[in-house]
């Protein structure tokens, strides 16, 4: 955790300085009493020591501060009871200066209560990840803040002004996981594919806040009854995520993703991979040659989907045709013109079938 | 001020002089992507060409919206809960006659998760700015900080957006 960043903007800066800060006219020959103040401590030029007298080691430095003192007498023409007084006077504003006090963090939706201190009013002020407000608090009551104004997780600058300004820093820390965002990919997958399937998962609050600290997700994949991949994996940094490969069936991929109560769900289509055996029959017709594939299944034993192209190619002694059918409930069908000898191929993808070869017309 | 008689010094002196201010006002961020520890997918050399562009537009368009009070530069670079809260920051600014300058920007971001598939990358962003916050123009407060966030990102039809921009005290 960060340490909360307290701003001085102390009133120390301006009015505990201010008998140095004397108009001129009272200064002796334009000489400031910073500029005495300066050469009394770089020169050692003091009178005592010019006169011989040199005190002992552990006394100099005493002796040192109340002859600057004097000095600073001397340069303004104060009288030592207006110093005591204009001293006392501003120790009193110190000790009566509003401060305030943030928690090193608040869990985001909840209420908050900073510690301040001084007794008038001030202006308080809140600035955040999409807050920004601004009220008259006392205070001597402290700033209560309302659970709407932390809902958004980050760092937020809390200030407190009346005649100078304090701030302090904290941060609004996610709350619990609500709700688990789940993206797979792809939506539709072949059978039989390694590393094909692949899922992030991120928690996020009720705020919508995403959830850093370190969680326990379950990824859970079934296919029909059968489980293809069950996985625990560590949120880091409020993500986690898998990588499998795609179960042997066609159908719909169920992936689960839970995080103790909260779960999330996606489902996958598989379908059936490139077909793997292509075996074709065909006779002539009065009209040509009619010819078809059994049905066409990948090497999982699959049906193709229905679209699937198989493309049929007629090769005579001078000719040659091709015609492009798609699959219909597993089988491809085409009618061919061929009054010769004809030998008939088919091709899916990179899978050829068997040859087929038919007689003239007789 | 003496300006130098020579009218070519005279102008350089009056040109250094009314550029400063410029540089005290630049919004700008400076922004250095490291994609070494991105996984499980390696991010592609122009993918983070792009993503170090677009982040840098896209806080370069955060310190415009909340130092101007402005909506219109959050249109594009922030999407879902980013650009809600900013939107909100801008409104709620707005309302208070608040506003909030982000200058001397320094990002260091490192991509620590690419997704698989390409379509999510979260980054680590310590950034470093001075936040300077004004009331009716008169400063309240102005500090160095130095800030961490979780940046979640997500590809759009033509640039990365920040999906998510959450500070965190430390990774």
């Amino acid at each position: 955790m960060q340490p909360k960043n307290l701003s001085d903007h102390s009133v120390l800066d301006k009015s505990v300085l201010a008998p140095a800060a004397q108009p001129a006219s009272v200064l002796d020959d334009s000489v400031s009493a910073d500029a005495v103040l300066k050469d009394s401590v770089l020169k050692e030029d003091f009178a005592l020591k010019g006169r011989g007298f040199k005190p002992r080691r552990k006394y100099r430095k005493i002796d040192r501060g109340l002859s600057r003192c004097g000095r600073i007498l001397a340069a303004t023409r104060m009288q030592p009871w207006l110093l005591v007084w204009v001293l006392g006077a501003n120790l009193g504003q110190v000790c009566a200066a509003q401060d305030i006090h943030a928690p090193t963090s608040v869990p985001a939706g909840e209420d908050t209560h900073f510690t301040t201190t001084g007794s008038d009013k001030a202006t308080f002020y809140l600035v955040g990840p999409g807050v920004s407000s601004k009220s008259d608090v006392e205070l001597a009551q402290g700033v209560r803040i309302p659970a709407q104004s932390v809902r958004n997780a980050g760092n937020y600058l809390a200030i407190l002004c009346s005649d100078t300004c304090r701030s302090a820093t904290f941060y609004v820390t996610p709350a619990q996981p609500a709700t688990l965002t789940l993206r797979v990919h792809p939506s539709r997958v072949p059978v039989g594919q390694n590393d094909a399937v692949s899922g992030v998962a991120l928690p996020f609050d009720q705020f919508h806040n995403l959830v850093i600290a370190p969680y326990e997700v379950n990824f859970q994949l079934t296919s029909g009854n059968s489980s293809v991949m069950s996985r625990a994996v560590r949120t880091l940094s409020g993500i986690a995520w898998f990588r499998t490969s795609s179960g042997k069936n066609t159908g719909i991929l169920q992936v689960n993703a839970a995080l103790n109560a909260v779960t999330s769900r996606r489902a996958v289509q598989q379908v059936a991979s490139d077909p793997c055996n292509l075996r074709i029959k065909g006779q002539r017709t009065s009209k040509g040659i009619m010819v078809e594939t059994e049905p066409v299944r990948d090497c999982s034993g699959n049906p193709v989907p229905d679209g699937t192209i198989v493309t049929f190619t007629a090769s005579s002694e001078n000719t040659k045709s091709s015609v492009d059918a798609p699959i219909k409930r597993g089988i491809a069908r085409a009618q061919m013109e061929a009054p010769g000898a004809t030998t008939i191929s088919a091709a899916s993808g990179v899978v050829m079938g068997n040859d087929l070869r038919i007689g003239a017309q007789p | 001020m003496r300006l130098p008689r020579n009218p070519m010094a005279a102008m350089v002196v009056l040109v250094a002089v009314s550029a400063s201010p410029l540089r005290a006002a630049d919004s700008s961020a400076k922004v250095q992507l490291n994609v070494d520890k991105a996984g499980p997918r390696a991010v592609e050399a122009q993918t983070e060409q792009v993503i170090l562009r677009d982040y840098r537009a896209a806080w370069t368009s955060l310190a415009q919206a909340l130092e101007f009070n402005t909506l219109d530069p959050l249109e594009g670079p922030f999407v879902g809960t980013a650009k809600k809260w900013l939107t909100d920051s801008v409104t709620s600014q707005r309302s208070t006659g608040l506003s909030s300058r982000y200058s001397d920007q320094n990002h260091k971001l490192e991509a620590v998760f690419y997704a698989p598939e390409g379509d999510v990358i979260e980054l680590h962003d310590t950034a470093e700015y001075q936040l300077q916050v004004s009331d009716g123009g008169k400063s309240i407060q102005e500090q160095h900080m130095i800030v961490h966030y979780v940046v979640l990102m997500t590809p759009a039809a033509d640039r990365w957006v920040i999906r998510q921009l959450q500070a965190v005290p430390q990774f």
